[in-house]
């Protein structure tokens, strides 16, 4: 009697153990085929970087017979190394924009007293409603009457644009959970407004700024609609537009075309692998709550 | 050396009042303890004092100076907060240093300041480390060692032990007074809620409730001398015992009929004219004892309930009224639930009030006043 009164309630654990186990082995199955579906293409691309037409005619899906850097090196000299550039110009550029008008703005809106805020927090998250397409023609009107038409400084000032709605949405509903003591200590510790946004607020809000700047380096890097129209002269391309004009000149050559991509997927994969600690941690804790 | 002085303070949130007319004397030296319930503006009182709010009328003076206007930082005053509201991404040290750092000293100052104050709060070891590294009474005293550094002319601690847990409160708070008696000139006023604190920390208590001061003392004028019937119950734990009473004749001594039919002869001059009067009656639970042979029952009832605590025990007695009343009585005296017991205390513990909650002592001193 002892001894089945102390094996009963073990029973529906150990079921419950077998059950977590298979359902712990179908997470991991499943996480591991959405880890291949999202890396396999890009692996298969910058593989076949490596090879010639007829290898990637031939067998798409083998390895390279040889590892040679020929496709890269040449995609690099005809024109990628101009594209990255202002990408890269673009996108720093801009993001910083974005995100030291966003901060400000969002302890502006969060920090300060002032007369109809939500009218104002309305306002500012209101542009997250505008879509690109529609302010196309006004913005090509208006960048042509500025002189900034086929110049990069176009694509800095749309970005900018374009992101802080976003970005201060994010980054205000972080700063609302940081707590005003702080900021009341500073003031009793004799900081102004500058120095605790610069010294207290700004460095606490680092998660979510970094989630910010990862956004806007994914959303800047691969933009095309704005960076076609604004900015399709030569000298100011960027690589989405720039991709596109290699594929139409080496459109033979798709081991180049390809290493050409391998080349500006390239620097995204690395932004995002550095800070994806961050940028997990800054949108679990800015949107979540 | 800074005394402060409050005049005619109110401080109003829109429609909602919360400070009406606040008039506060306090000496240079001196450790203040704001207590009151939640919601009766002992806090935001605090923070118009740090500069925090604007007040809406009245003046702030500290060292003779209106200080109305005068930035938090220039006024002389360091701020403990209940939060601690340590930077989290600074170490020990950062934090200390901070407002120094703002006020551009020189780093050698900064350095001889801060080891100064880590010497003192015995926090020299922790020095480099994040604040999460540190337990809760360690960056209770980082949050002070920050106000320390500063050489502050006025303390203020917003209830800064109530994140503590028990043990830990009595550590700090036995810290805090030997920082006051390290530092005899800066003036401290503190905000708590715990009258334990108060009772053993303070010069002086300030008692408000709704926005009012009701009574400023020390504490044991507070305790045997309590103005109202809000002082009498909110000093003293329990609290004192509130019986419905008329004044059978009025006059020194005063006798009166309790509601249960028992009459007590008070040793309190009370006007010819409040014979008849509707009055309360307060003893406090440490205040009663079993009747010996021969004494004056002051108050019998049938025991309800009994808290043993050990060195005392809480006798809850049925007496025919709204609330029970409670006796403090030894811990080793042996008694039944459901025996009627007969309680008696020295006339000269026994208060009372009048109908709108004025101590009659109160009112008779104002008057000899």
């Amino acid at each position: 009697m002892t001894k089945l009164s102390a094996i009963r309630p073990l029973r529906p654990a150990s079921r419950m153990n077998v059950w977590a186990v298979i359902s712990k082995t179908f997470l991991h199955a499943f996480l591991i085929c959405l880890g291949i579906v999202v890396i396999y293409p890009l692996i298969w691309m910058a593989l076949n970087g490596f090879k010639n037409n007829a290898q990637i005619f031939g067998n798409p899906f083998a390895l390279p017979i040889g590892w040679s850097w020929a496709n890269y090196v040449q995609a690099w000299n005809q024109g990628v190394r101009d594209y990255v550039s202002v990408s890269l110009l673009v996108t720093v550029a801009s993001g910083l924009c974005t995100v030291l008008v966003s901060a400000w703005t969002a302890f502006g809106l969060t920090r300060t007293k002032m007369p109809a805020k939500p009218l104002v927090v309305g306002f500012v998250l209101g542009g997250l409603m505008l879509s690109p397409t529609v302010a196309v023609i006004p913005l090509v009107r208006m960048m042509q009457a500025l002189g900034l038409y086929n110049t990069y400084w176009a694509l800095i000032i749309l970005y900018t644009a374009f992101r802080v709605p976003f970005s201060t949405f994010l980054i205000r509903a972080y700063m609302l959970d940081l707590s005003r003591d702080l900021d009341e200590a500073a003031v009793m510790d004799g900081a102004s407004e500058g120095q605790i946004f610069w010294r207290i607020t700004l460095p606490l809000c680092r998660p979510i700024v970094v989630s910010c700047v990862i956004l806007h380096v994914l959303f800047a890097w691969n933009e095309y609609l704005f960076a076609m129209i604004f900015s399709s002269g030569v000298g100011a391309q960027t690589l989405p537009v720039g991709l596109t004009s290699i594929m139409a000149t080496h459109g033979t050559n798709y081991a180049e075309v390809f290493a050409a991509m391998t080349i500006s997927a390239l620097p995204i994969v690395i932004v995002f692998f550095a800070a994806q600690r961050y940028f997990i941690r800054g949108l679990s804790d800015g949107i979540g709550k | 050396m800074a005394d402060l002085s409050l005049k005619q303070v109110r401080k109003s949130f829109g429609n909602m009042t919360i400070l009406q007319g606040i008039d506060l004397e306090i000496g240079s030296g001196e450790f203040i303890v704001f207590v009151g319930p939640s919601g009766c503006g002992k806090s935001t009182l605090l923070r118009l004092i740090a500069g925090l709010e604007e007040i809406t009328e009245g003046t702030i003076s500290i060292a003779g100076d209106v200080v109305n206007h005068v930035p938090p930082s220039k006024r002389g005053i360091a701020m403990v907060f209940q939060s601690y509201a340590l930077y989290p991404h600074m170490t020990v040290y950062d934090n200390m240093a901070f407002g120094m750092k703002i006020a551009r000293e020189s780093k050698a100052e900064i350095d001889r300041r801060v080891r100064q104050a880590a010497e003192i709060l015995q926090l020299e070891k922790y020095l480099d480390r994040l604040p999460k590294a540190l337990s809760g009474g360690q960056r209770q005293r980082v949050a002070i060692g920050r106000a320390i550094v500063r050489n502050p002319q006025v303390f203020l601690f917003d209830e800064p032990l109530s994140n503590l847990d028990a043990a830990l409160r009595v550590a700090t708070r036995m810290e805090i007074a030997k920082l006051k008696d390290a530092m005899p000139d800066t003036t401290m006023i503190y905000v708590t809620h715990d009258q334990v604190e108060a009772m053993t920390l303070a010069d002086r208590i300030v008692v408000l409730k709704d926005g009012r001061i009701e009574q400023v003392g020390t504490p044991m004028e507070l305790y045997k001398k309590p103005c109202n019937l809000f002082v009498a119950q909110f000093i003293g734990s329990p609290a004192m015992n509130i019986l419905p009473a008329s004044i059978e004749r009025a006059g020194a001594p005063t006798s009166v009929k309790l509601a249960g039919g028992m009459t007590a002869q008070l040793p309190l001059k009370t006007p010819e004219t409040a014979t008849g009067a509707t009055v309360n009656l307060g003893v406090r639970p440490e205040d009663l004892r079993i009747a010996g042979n021969g004494e004056d029952v002051l108050l019998q009832g049938r025991l309800n309930y009994i808290e043993q605590l050990g060195e005392v025990q809480l006798a809850y007695l049925d007496i025919e009224t709204d609330q029970p009343l409670i006796a403090k009585l030894p811990g080793g005296l042996e008694i039944q639930r459901g025996a009627e017991l007969r309680l008696t205390a020295n006339p000269e513990d026994v208060y009372l009030f009048d109908e709108s909650g004025r101590s009659f002592a109160a009112r008779e001193s104002a008057a000899s006043a």
